[in-house]
């Protein structure tokens, strides 16, 4: 069995990663951002997914204890919406207010098919989006993994350490390939576990 | 996955762990509060009371197919007509989210009033996750109060029982089948009703407007899919706009107001797409609506809008 907690910064969808989760077998609980890193390790936690959140919540330099998670952890993280952008921003790239905010269905298109996190997705599918912000700025230490049409960043992962991020959201029941993409990090925490 | 026959036994037994005494239910007739109270009835039996607030914003022979729904269920229910206090409550109210929490607080009202009379401390509610998701609070931003979450008064008696919270629409009617729930397939209805299908002030004669108006949309859209001219859409209803256009009536001009129809796919009323209605049958509806609603509407538009950035209802 995995263990992957989903770490509340407030989004619309964070109940529904929590269900898709819950839905593929995954042990699965929604946590406040506020939750310390000892006591997810204290409980044997396999991986975790950082929601998305209000408005401009990606812009702050503080998102709960987000940035201990990503100091401390060797277990997968997947930064969704505000906590990829976060994620970006921990790194030292940056992220700001989108010169074309993108809501609804979008067009997705993968830099690199033979991701982990993107096994079994085409090239091309339609994704769900909500974002106000984007990253303008991808650290040296992070590599792009997807594009749209009106933003660069779509799906990004850490070169060195099995942290990823996504501005779309796989969650929500639109996107095409959303639980394809669960089951792939599902799969990575698996292997991390034995590593 | 989802798994309905668990679900029940452990609910019930929370239920039964949490309930002591008589029970409330706000019962609307809606798919949530009847699979609620079909659960709660199932865990308390008789020691529950259905309580259907007529609020003058149900849709058309509605309250009365409620009615009939609660003695099928062999309910203890009371039925209450509370149409005159909510037009009065409402009046010149043409904020949505003011208009949301005038109708959760009276709603409050009413169930007190019967708890008091009855000594009972527990309000069961069909709240289900997007009510209190879209509420808001805390970190969350609020899209909507929903009636019964965002809508309930700051301080209450009665202690709230919400056993489907967790789940979504299309959960809640997986448990309906299995409890044999006879509206386990009919369509999502907000709570507030159609106060918030009217943009502006939801007068008593407004209300008669949307109220057709969602009756010839409910009517024509399941006769073309019963047709197999389509598939039902998830959720399909009429909007009366705040706008007015000029139109031509019998070589007269006429200035009347707007009709938008709108019918969506969703599975979990967390997104949606619009639905793509053949044009056909947008034609029927349209002609229907301004023919017999001429006095009044002279123009039907189609929403386009997806979920995000709209949302599925207008206000």
């Amino acid at each position: 069995m995995v263990s992957i907690y989903v770490v509340d910064n407030g989004g619309q969808w964070t109940h529904r990663e929590w269900r898709m989760l819950k839905y593929l077998d995954a042990t699965t609980k929604i946590v406040p951002n506020t939750t310390t890193w000892k006591t997810l390790t204290d409980e044997g936690v396999d991986g975790l997914i950082l929601s998305g959140g209000a408005p401009r919540i990606g812009l702050e330099n503080k998102l709960g204890n987000c940035d201990e998670y990503l100091r401390k952890s060797n277990i997968p993280i997947l930064g969704i919406c505000a906590g990829h952008q976060f994620m970006a921003r921990f790194f030292g790239g940056d992220a700001k207010p989108s010169k074309i905010p993108e809501f609804g269905k979008i067009t997705l298109t993968l830099l690199d098919t033979e991701n982990p996190l993107f096994i079994n997705v085409p090239k091309e599918s339609i994704v769900w989006e909500s974002h106000n912000d984007e990253i303008t700025i991808l650290p040296d230490s992070m590599k792009n993994l997807a594009k749209s049409e009106n933003c660069t960043y779509q799906a990004i992962m850490h070169k060195e350490k099995p942290f990823f991020g996504l501005q779309f959201h796989p969650e929500v029941n639109n996107t095409e390939y959303g639980e394809q993409i669960f089951t792939n990090f599902i799969s990575i925490c698996k292997k991390n576990q034995t590593t | 996955m989802f798994k309905p026959t668990s679900f029940i036994k452990q609910a019930t037994e929370q239920i039964q762990k949490t309930v002591k005494g008589k029970a409330l239910i706000a019962f609307s007739g809606g798919v949530d509060s009847t699979v609620c109270a079909a659960l709660v009835n199932k865990a308390i039996g008789n020691q529950l009371i259905a309580v259907h607030v007529d609020t003058g914003y149900m849709r058309k022979n509605e309250s009365e197919n409620t009615k009939k729904l609660m003695e099928e269920m062999n309910l203890n229910y009371r039925f209450i007509d509370a149409s005159k206090e909510y037009y009065a409550s409402l009046k010149n109210v043409t904020d949505p989210e003011k208009k949301r929490k005038i109708i959760g607080e009276k709603f409050i009202e009413l169930f007190d009033e019967v708890a008091n009379e009855e000594n009972i401390q527990y309000l069961v509610q069909g709240t289900i996750a997007p009510d209190w998701i879209e509420s808001g609070g805390e970190l969350r931003d609020t899209i909507k109060s929903h009636h019964n979450v965002g809508g309930l008064p700051e301080k209450m008696n009665l202690k709230l029982v919400e056993p489907l919270r967790d789940l979504y629409k299309d959960e809640v009617r997986e448990l309906a089948r299995e409890l044999q729930v006879s509206v386990s397939e009919k369509q999502p209805f907000p709570g507030p009703g159609l106060a918030i299908r009217i943009m502006g002030e939801a007068t008593p004669k407004r209300t008669k407007i949307v109220r057709e108006a969602c009756a010839i949309v409910e009517e024509e859209i399941e006769k073309a899919s019963a047709e197999k001219k389509m598939t039902l859409p998830w959720q399909y209803f009429a909007v009366l706009l705040p706008v007015k256009s000029v139109g031509v009536h019998g070589d007269k001009r006429a200035y009347g107001q707007v009709i938008a129809i709108r019918a969506v796919e969703s599975m979990d009323a967390m997104s949606c797409s619009f639905s793509t209605i053949p044009h056909e049958v947008i034609d029927i509806i349209s002609n229907r609506i301004t023919n017999t609603l001429g006095h009044d509407i002279n123009r039907v538009v189609y929403d386009v809008t997806n979920k995000p950035p709209g949302t599925i209802e207008w206000e």
